[in-house]
């Protein structure tokens, strides 16, 4: 498959807007300019791209939404707070080829007619930050953004704005009051963004991937797109593996790819010939998965079906040395770090859970701790306001259901 | 109409409704935490979990909005178990300090865990540790009990606007916490405590003095310090208050109160209460019994009007007293001294302010409801900041402002910093100026409405100054001044609410002229501010020197005629003196006596000195007071009276709400009304009193405008004007005026002496409330940081502040905000009063002294 999201990489300069042009940058944005927005629209809900971020939204829905809402003005913004652990694929879109985001997004506010645009970049990035800086201000020289985007009269305004480095701001609502200056913390829906976001107003929040498919959707249309991997779920898809592999890195493949192929194929196998102990597909928050499932196609469709999720694609692969109950501890108390603090179950419950977990894992476990884990987690799951909590109930509740003999053994 | 099952029943709603206030109207109680009513939804606790048909999840009552056809069950096995869990988890880090803990007995937490939560936790690791934090005077925190609810955030930020605290940190470690430590922008209304479900804020005051179950008596009663008449419950025990709160949904204030109303009470309990009278012998006051007093006061003041005539004898009466006292007070004066000399501090600004809008605009022109600021479309604000000076009323301003309504503030004003659309901050005393020049601005957008033909013509033959003119003299841009004319002219409904700042000035009734002007032209709601409880009621009751009670006008005969009928007596037909001018006439020796009544003129009158030279001049002077106060002490015969929560009667407010006071406490003494027609009886009036309750029936056949209320009909919710009364709504005076003078701004360098009007303190009775001189324990001059540098002063600098009249020794406190040639000083501490400072001349229409211009120097002071 050519690469389509990584396209030029290799080049030193792929972030320069004129390398990006050399490789046929910037010739989307006309041909949108010249479509009507509700085709653009129709374009992209026709073509079954879904959102990158990690829960699959089909994008072209989200648009109609809050292309549907009487209210202007409206906002696009990009959720770059790349923070689940595990995940680096936008990373290299943002600092090696921001000019696909830059187009990306002048593209899709064009079609949702906002006339100005944020980047909530995750404030661990400074590179990024630099390099999207750079780029915003190249692609105002050559009138790729302004007021009047290259003399087609289409007003488009793209800022970067960086995070404090708090996980829970890429939930798009805590990523919209965090934006505005409040403290990150998710916001009751509904009313939904589409409809009130940012400054109370119709808000568009895509995922820095999804938005830098838009140039190449636009480019060879919705019928070829489509035909790209999963015919469910379509189009390029990112996928950053890190672990006990040959090869750990972000690979650019078929939206469907197995896990399998993703690790031994692209990846070159368990590093040191060693075996493959577990693998967590898709960043921390999706369930884990031992060594027999993983001949399941990497998409949105398909791996609810297989007991887990693509998340955001963040392939983090465990050999037979690791243990287990020390990585669900480390989960956790990444998770009692990064609760908000809203909610009470995922308050008060990560940090209990990890102090079960630390005591099973320093051997002074005690007989009943594995129930009461599962009876925790039982008490967060389901009953927060946002993913966060459910996230870290569910990594207790998959290490032990896949795993529960290892947790006994650090007991006994 | 939407209809919703609940637990099989069938509810039926006309308005949009959540699942929790569903179930509430039908009866079904589903548990809440971090939900209160009247604060932003939050959906943070978790324990409000139904279960919704369709629905996958458990969700969140209070936050879920129902539709149509929607099935709801708060009550299965499910729900109980996520109940518990969350119970458990709010306890895991809990110090279970309920023994110690002086929530307990009134704890939300504790009653939740009671009916809910599991018998014993099973969470085994150390606890939370976080040291309680004494750093405020009169709030004590302790975030091991925390919720985290966030209820104390929502009501600074989104109610009381203060915006002083803040969930900081993350997770577990989540605390609520001044933004900085030290000085932040808290406004210590209190309101954050009375929302905290838990001990985790609360107030020192009562700290370990008692505990929820132990208050004996709850009295619902109204604030005493300012106008706008907060509804509050007094908590006793062993007649001493222990706590006061507000009570939701009740009264103007709707589950509020500032620092000075919740904190406050102290002064009640002061051990500085005066308790016996006290009579001057041999120059000294000496404690006497109650009979040798009060005869005392009635043979001399007998005598003096035998000798001298009633004219000789003047009263000054009490906006801090009750309508039923002031009513008594006008009685003894009109039908027992034959004096119509009666005025009172509401001179200061408030009554003759009242009475000139009155004039134009007819009589309850300042008689709207303080709720109306917020549906309002704009909101024009002059001569004080209403957050300071009635903080309720300011909370509307602010609440107004955050729905979108356009607010213009002139002058200083802090507490509107953020909540103001614009803010014109015109050189010190041109004010009157500016009003000018927006009348002129306004004239060019609307026409007179026609209503009041001898108004207008007055209107028009005024020589209105350009905005070219005001750009020049007021520092105000022509921009500036045709925006705001505009942004006023373009709506429907302009509330103006306005301070006594722009009234005690030169050019008083110019300016009242102008702002009736403004009023009648935009058809605006006019809120006159009002520093004292009871300001409108004095004036109700005929404490003023040409009205009687009802505000029917001396003057005419048929009035006076039907008041001498029912106290069977003579009114005198001549008008009376106002307060300055009784002052005056005592320096001058043309009045003889004065009777005051709960108010201390020496210390709240410009221009001390003269103040006290004239009281000394008098032939006898008595003086009521629940302190010994700066005139008590020059009185010839002094008697306590109650205080506020010590006795029954009615205050009215500045909407003119009349509402009742009602006794809390039990004190050896007499109310000021009850010591008034004890006096009364001995001179041979008709005093028919037994309670507070009598003089309101007495008050009900005398004012026209009280006609046939009773204390039942105030309780049924008779209290907003007109009452059952009949107002006199012609009233379509023109307006006289006095000279118009163009004032000259400050020049450069010099500096003029302001009052300022502090949140937490009101005066004589402020600086005995412990709590409140906490927040705000001395005097301070405060100029602004240029000013400071200007005179190489800095913060705490003890300087000299000297104007023709005197000087004061202060420390230096800077703040921006305040304008570079304007000091300021309070008039709140003993001795240290800017009222001292101040020389005064007199409106000549209004009577009102103006205290402004007043020119002072600072200068440090070394080695004191």
């Amino acid at each position: 498959m050519e690469r389509v999201l990584l396209k030029n990489i290799e080049n030193p300069n792929s972030a320069d807007i004129d390398e990006y042009m050399k490789v046929g940058g910037y010739r989307s944005l006309p041909k949108a300019l010249d479509m009507q927005p509700r085709d653009i629209i129709d374009e992209v809900k026709k073509s079954g791209l879904k959102g990158r971020g990690g829960a699959g939204f089909p994008a072209g829905m989200k648009w109609t939404f809050a292309s549907a809402d009487p209210k202007f003005p409206k906002y696009l913004l990009c959720n770059a707070d790349e923070g689940e652990p595990g995940t680096f694929k936008d990373r290299p879109i943002l600092e090696k080829n921001p000019h696909l985001l830059i187009e990306g997004m002048a593209i899709s506010g064009y079609a949702l007619q906002a006339e100005y645009g944020y980047i909530y970049l995750r404030g661990e990035y400074p590179d990024a930050k630099h390099a999207l800086k750079k780029a915003i201000k190249q692609a105002y020289e050559k009138g790729f953004l302004g007021d009047n985007i290259l003399g087609k009269g289409v007003k488009f305004h793209l800022a970067v704005h960086q995070g404090a480095g708090a996980y829970i701001c890429g939930e798009e609502t805590a990523l919209i009051e965090s934006l505005e200056g409040g403290r990150g913390q998710p916001r009751i829906k509904p009313p939904f963004p589409v409809n009130v976001g940012v400054f109370s107003a119709p808000t568009i929040v895509n995922n820095v991937e999804t938005l830098a498919n838009l140039p190449y959707l636009i480019e060879i249309g919705a019928d070829a797109y489509s035909k790209i991997g999963s015919p469910d779920c379509p189009g390029p898809k990112l996928y950053c593996v890190s672990g006990h592999v040959e090869k750990p890195g972000v690979y650019e493949l078929p939206m469907g790819t197995t896990l399998r192929d993703i690790i031994y194929t692209h990846c070159g196998g368990i590093r040191g010939g060693k075996k493959l102990k577990a693998v967590i597909p898709g960043g921390i928050s999706t369930p884990v998965l031992p060594p027999d499932k993983i001949d399941c196609p990497m998409d949105f469709v398909n791996m609810p079906k297989h007991g887990s999720m693509l998340g955001s694609g963040a392939v983090m692969v465990f050999d037979e040395t690791v243990c287990l109950v020390k990585v669900c501890y480390r989960a956790l108390k990444f998770f009692e770090h990064e609760s908000c603090g809203k909610c009470t179950p995922c308050r008060e419950g990560t940090g209990w859970l990890r102090s079960i977990l630390d005591r099973i894992e320093r051997g002074e476990g005690r007989e009943g701790d594995i129930d009461m884990l599962l009876d925790v987690a039982g008490n967060m799951f389901g009953k927060t306001f946002c993913p966060l909590g459910d996230g870290a109930a569910s990594v207790v509740q998959n290490f032990i259901k896949h795993f529960r003999p290892e947790f006994e053994e650090h007991i006994k | 109409m939407i209809t919703v099952t609940i637990n099989g029943k069938g509810i039926k709603l006309e308005k949009p409704a959540t699942v929790l206030e569903a179930a509430r109207i039908a009866g079904i109680k589903i548990p809440t935490l971090c939900y209160h009513e009247g604060l932003e939804l939050y959906g943070g606790c978790r324990l409000c979990m139904v279960e919704v048909e369709k629905m996958p999840k458990l969700q969140t009552a209070c936050t879920l909005y129902v539709t149509d056809g929607m099935v709801v069950r708060t009550e299965s096995e499910q729900i109980t178990k996520a109940r518990r869990g969350v119970l458990e988890f709010l306890l895991i880090n809990h110090p279970l300090d309920c023994p110690y803990c002086d929530k307990a007995g009134e704890c939300e937490l504790q009653d939740l865990v009671m009916k809910y939560g599991p018998t014993t936790g099973r969470f085994e690791e150390g606890k939370r540790k976080h040291p309680e934090s004494f750093d405020d005077p009169i709030i004590v925190r302790n975030m091991e009990r925390c919720v985290v609810c966030t209820r104390c955030v929502r009501m600074c930020d989104g109610v009381q606007g203060a915006s002083a605290i803040a969930v900081t940190n993350r997770g577990s470690h989540s605390f609520i916490e001044p933004f900085s430590s030290g000085e932040y922008n808290c406004e210590y209304c209190g309101n954050c405590l009375a929302v905290c479900p838990v001990g985790a804020i609360m107030s020192r005051l009562h700290r370990h003095a008692y505990r929820a179950w132990q208050v004996e008596q709850e009295v619902n009663t109204v604030c005493s310090y300012c106008g706008v008449g907060c509804s509050m419950v007094l908590q006793v025990r062993e007649d001493t208050i222990k706590r006061v709160i507000p009570k939701i949904g009740l009264g103007v204030n709707k589950g509020l109160l500032c620092a000075r109303g919740r904190f406050g009470y102290e002064y009640v309990g002061s051990h500085e209460r005066l308790s016996s009278p006290l009579v001057k012998k041999n120059g000294k006051l000496e404690p006497a019994t109650w009979d040798e007093a009060l005869t005392t006061v009635a043979n001399r003041l007998k005598e003096i009007k035998e000798r001298f005539g009633g004219e000789a004898i003047a009263g000054v009466a009490s906006p801090r007293c009750t309508n039923e006292d002031n009513y008594v007070f006008q009685k003894l004066f009109r039908a027992g001294l034959g004096s119509n000399n009666i005025d009172s501090s509401a001179r200061l600004g408030y009554a003759g302010a009242q009475k000139y809008l009155e004039g134009i605009l007819g009589q309850g022109a300042t008689a709207n409801i303080i709720s109306g600021i917020v549906n309002s479309e704009g909101v024009f604000i002059i001569g004080g900041d209403p957050t300071h000076i009635n903080p309720i009323l300011g909370i509307q301003v602010r609440a107004a402002f955050r729905k979108g309504v356009r607010v213009i503030t002139v002058g200083y004003t802090p507490g509107l910093e953020r909540f103001r659309t614009a803010g014109l901050l015109p050189y010190p005393y041109t004010e009157g100026m500016l009003l000018s020049g927006l009348l002129e601005e306004l004239l060019k957008i609307k026409s007179l409405p026609g209503g009041n033909k001898a108004f207008e013509a007055k209107i028009n033959e005024f020589k209105r100054l350009s905005a070219g003119d005001i750009e020049k003299v007021c520092n105000i841009t022509k921009e500036e001044l045709s925006q705001a004319a505009k942004a006023l002219s373009d709506i429907s409904s302009v509330s103006m609410v306005i301070g006594r700042d722009i009234i005690q000035c030169t050019g008083a009734s110019t300016n009242l002229f102008l702002l009736a002007a403004i009023a009648y032209i935009l058809d605006a709601r006019v809120y006159l501010l009002s520093e004292r409880p009871n300001e409108q009621g004095l004036i109700d009751m005929g404490c003023l020197p040409d009205t009687l009670p009802g505000g029917r006008p001396l003057e005419i005969g048929s009035f006076r005629k039907r008041d001498e009928d029912v106290w069977d007596c003579q009114i005198p037909s001549k008008e009376g003196m106002t307060l300055m001018e009784i002052i005056e006439s005592a320096n001058t020796g043309s009045i003889k006596a004065i009777y005051v009544m709960g108010e201390n003129p020496v210390y709240n009158l410009p221009d001390t000195n003269f103040v006290k030279n004239a009281l000394e001049r008098l032939g006898f002077l008595v003086v009521h007071d629940i302190f010994m106060t700066e005139t008590a002490a020059m009185a010839d015969v002094v008697l306590p009276s109650l205080s506020w929560a010590e006795k029954d009667g009615t205050y009215t407010n500045l909407e003119r709400r009349i509402q009742r006071l009602r006794k809390a406490i039990n004190r050896q003494g007499m109310e000021d009304w009850r010591i008034l027609s004890e006096v009364g009886k001995k001179i041979g009036l008709k005093m028919p009193y037994n309670s507070a309750e009598d003089v309101m029936t007495e008050i009900s056949m005398v004012s026209p405008l009280h006609a046939g209320l009773t204390y039942e009909d105030i309780e049924r919710g008779l209290d907003q004007w007109p009452y059952k009364g009949e107002p006199l709504r012609q009233g379509l005076g023109v307006g006289d005026r006095g000279p118009v003078k163009i004032q000259m701004p400050g020049h450069k360098g010099r500096l003029y002496l302001s009052i300022e009007k502090p949140l937490f303190h009101s005066g004589t009775l402020s600086r005995r409330a412990q709590a409140l001189n906490s927040i705000y324990p001395e005097p301070v001059v405060k100029i602004n940081p240029e000013t400071a540098k200007k005179f190489g002063l800095k913060d705490g600098d003890i300087v000299a502040v000297t104007s023709s009249k005197g000087n004061l020794i202060l420390p230096v406190r800077t703040d921006k905000l305040i304008g570079e040639s304007i000091v300021l000083v309070t008039n709140t501490f003993k001795g240290k009063g800017a009222m001292s400072l101040l020389s005064y001349k007199l409106d000549p229409i209004t009577k009102i002294p103006c205290i402004d211009a007043v020119e002072v120097t600072i200068e440090k002071v070394v080695n004191i």
